[in-house]
């Protein structure tokens, strides 16, 4: 099933007289399922393209289907929804709310989500055991590391149990050991959970985690290609075609 | 519901944070609604103290004076003014709603008994006043009666605490002679009586040596003289004064060949209305400041909101890419700029109840003693009204925060 479709997706930003056009015409269809890197230099439009397809940004033209439905025809209310519930979205920057803990901000979804207050908190303290924090939920942000910030975003992202999961450079920030646990979380959502994970890096290392490795350049696509994990997974035979 | 509560709790954590700069946001509010509750709290005490004042005395009482803006005062005469025959032709005239009525004349004099001296504030009054005003009660001793009024006779009844001060007690001072100054004369005057005022919440206005003091009418008033400004009349208290004090105007108008409204009357009614209206513009005068720092602390609501909503806007951008709605970040912000001016509603009623009762402890000290009266509902509407200035001020800041671009709000720095 294709969850993701983009056609002929185009993004200019406009400062004043310059105008940047970040995405010339994408075209990408992602399958539910699919564990897929998305590779490039700085500047490429990576970031362009994911904030496109967890509908927190507009195209300026094209079309972006998430199943199967035209994302651009919602109104805000539904794109609320969107975010709420079928996209969990990780950031670089983990972006928790400040001074407030981790169990706050895992529960935040839920409260958006009207999750009644006794099974959000008991989830949210599932979520956080699962990602290894079980014992840090009263935390504030500030009193832990980068690693255990973004694993309390992984957990926030998953508050509602959404199946698609876009990550804007999830280990951009972290050093080698706590990148690879982050990535085994996201491999055993994917793998064992069933879920559509989308991850944008610029390590060859990360994007090995992965099946399916997309290269940017210049706001084009110039490389599709599977891995060896994604040849050997035999996923894409299924899929066929691909 | 869900979000309500949790929304209260966001408001209440951003405040804590903030402490000063929410406290500061709030001095508006809190002084408009402290000087509201202070404002209408001492009006209401004031208001009761006036009703049960005139309560008191009865309220059956009306004085009749010629209206002196109708008076043509370069040439008044003698006939514009009352006398006994006036009187006398008003109670026949309507003898079933006139228990009483006098010459009302007044007159100040200076004394001195052996060492000690007092001022005396001296009313001129007819036979058995104490019959029918119920602010005066004898101790010891007579009222004046018909036949010193007709003698002319020159008696005096003083009250209790002016013969403690003079005599050393209240049976000390029958028959002793009070020397008064009437008309530019001086004469000795006999104590036949002592009375106790009753007690009053203005009494203590009266300046400590200044006593008040019951003489006959025609004693006070000049040898010869037959002429007198006011008539008091003491009417059934189960009649309309108001209508009864137009038919005796009217009445003396059309016996005397006066104009319509050349004589007016003042009663109780009368007064209580002026004094209330008085009450009235000073509540209004000063409603309109309390309006106007309601006003600023508004705007300094809408303010230190609007800062608020630039410092959050990354976390707007965060709570929108999770899934909050429009309507979501609307009303947390508009719970927040509420809570924020109900809490400064809530310390300005605390702080207007407190500034009342100063203000009646400095009235106590100044001699008029009554009780704070504050009304719930006040305490409701200014609470409400308060909830209601966060809501109209923290809308803008709200709908700026709430329309927000997830993206761009994400990309804030
Ligand atoms: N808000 C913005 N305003 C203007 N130009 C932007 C904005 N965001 C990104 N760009 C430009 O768009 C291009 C793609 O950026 P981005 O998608 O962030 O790249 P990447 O994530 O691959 O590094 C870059 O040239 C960048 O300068
Ligand atoms: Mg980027």
């Amino acid at each position: 099933m294709e969850v993701i479709k983009v056609c002929n997706l185009e993004k200019i930003y406009k400062n004043g007289n310059i105008e940047v056009k970040a995405l010339k015409g994408v075209n990408l269809t992602i399958h539910q399922g699919e564990f897929v890197a998305i590779m490039g230099a700085s500047g490429s439009g990576k970031s362009t393209l994911m904030n496109v397809l967890g509908c927190l940004d507009k195209p300026s033209s094209g079309n972006y289907y998430l199943d199967g439905e035209d994302v651009s025809r919602l109104r805000d209310d539904e794109l609320s929804y969107i975010r709420n519930r079928k996209i969990g979205f990780v950031f670089q920057s983990f972006n928790l709310i400040p001074r407030t803990s981790a169990l706050k901000n895992v529960e935040l979804p839920m409260v958006y989500g009207r999750t009644a207050k006794q099974e959000r908190r008991k989830r949210a303290i599932s979520l956080l055991t699962d990602v290894g924090l079980g014992d840090r939920y009263n935390h504030m942000p500030n009193e832990i590391s980068g690693g255990q910030k973004q694993r309390v975003a992984i957990a926030r992202a998953l508050a509602n149990e959404p199946p698609i999961i876009l990550a804007d450079e999830p280990t951009g920030n972290l050093d080698s050991k706590s990148s690879v646990e982050i990535m085994e979380i996201f491999t055993d959502l994917n793998r064992n959970r069933g879920n559509t994970v989308i991850i944008v890096t610029h390590e060859p290392d990360i994007a090995e985690f992965t099946d399916r490795v997309i290269t940017f350049r210049d706001g084009n696509i110039i490389k599709d290609e599977l891995t060896g994990r994604g040849v050997a997974s035999g996923f894409y035979g299924e899929v066929s075609g691909k | 519901m869900m979000l309500f509560l949790e929304n209260v709790n966001l408001a209440l954590t951003a405040i804590k944070t903030n402490k000063m700069r929410s406290f500061l946001t709030m001095l508006g509010i809190i002084i408009g609604i402290s000087s509201v509750i202070a404002i209408t709290s001492i009006g209401a005490s004031a208001k009761g103290a006036v009703t049960a004042e005139f309560e008191a005395m009865g309220s059956s009482y009306l004085y009749i004076m010629p209206n002196w803006e109708m008076m043509n005062t370069d040439d008044f005469s003698m006939n514009d003014f009352f006398t006994s025959e006036d009187i006398n032709a008003l109670k026949a005239r309507f003898p079933e709603m006139i228990k009483y009525a006098v010459p009302y004349v007044s007159g100040s004099s200076a004394t001195k008994v052996g060492r000690t001296d007092a001022n005396l504030s001296i009313l001129g009054v007819g036979a058995n006043y104490d019959d029918y005003n119920k602010t005066l009660l004898m101790q010891s001793g007579r009222m004046i009666l018909d036949s010193d009024i007709r003698g002319r006779k020159n008696v005096i009844v003083i009250q209790d605490k002016m013969a403690v001060r003079l005599f050393g007690s209240k049976d000390a001072a029958l028959k002793k002679e009070v020397p008064v100054t009437l008309n530019g004369e001086q004469t000795d005057a006999t104590v036949i009586g002592v009375f106790e005022e009753k007690e009053s919440a203005f009494a203590g206005l009266a300046t400590s040596n200044t006593y008040k003091c019951y003489m006959p009418y025609s004693t006070v008033l000049p040898a010869g003289e037959e002429y007198f400004n006011y008539i008091e009349i003491y009417c059934d208290p189960d009649t309309d004064i108001a209508a009864q004090g137009k038919s005796f105007t009217g009445y003396l108008e059309n016996v005397k060949g006066k104009d319509e409204g050349f004589y007016t009357f003042e009663s109780a009614e009368s007064q209580m209305e002026m004094i209330n209206k008085v009450l009235g513009i000073l509540s209004i005068a000063i409603g309109a400041i309390a309006a106007i720092s309601l006003l600023v602390g508004g705007i300094g609501i809408m303010n230190i909101m609007l800062v608020s909503v630039t410092e959050r806007t990354r976390e707007i951008g965060i709570r929108k890419s999770l899934g909050a709605r429009t309507k979501d970040i609307l009303t947390q912000f508009l719970i927040e700029a509420m809570i924020l001016s109900v809490i400064g509603g809530g310390i300005g009623t605390l702080f207007g109840i407190g500034i009342g009762k100063i203000g009646m402890i400095v009235a106590g000290t100044q001699g008029i003693h009554m009780s704070l009266v504050i009304e719930p509902l006040t305490i409701i509407i200014a609470v409400l009204f308060s909830a209601g200035v966060g809501l109209f001020f923290g809308l803008f800041p709200a709908k700026k925060a709430a329309k927000l671009d997830p993206i761009e709000a994400l990309r804030f720095e």
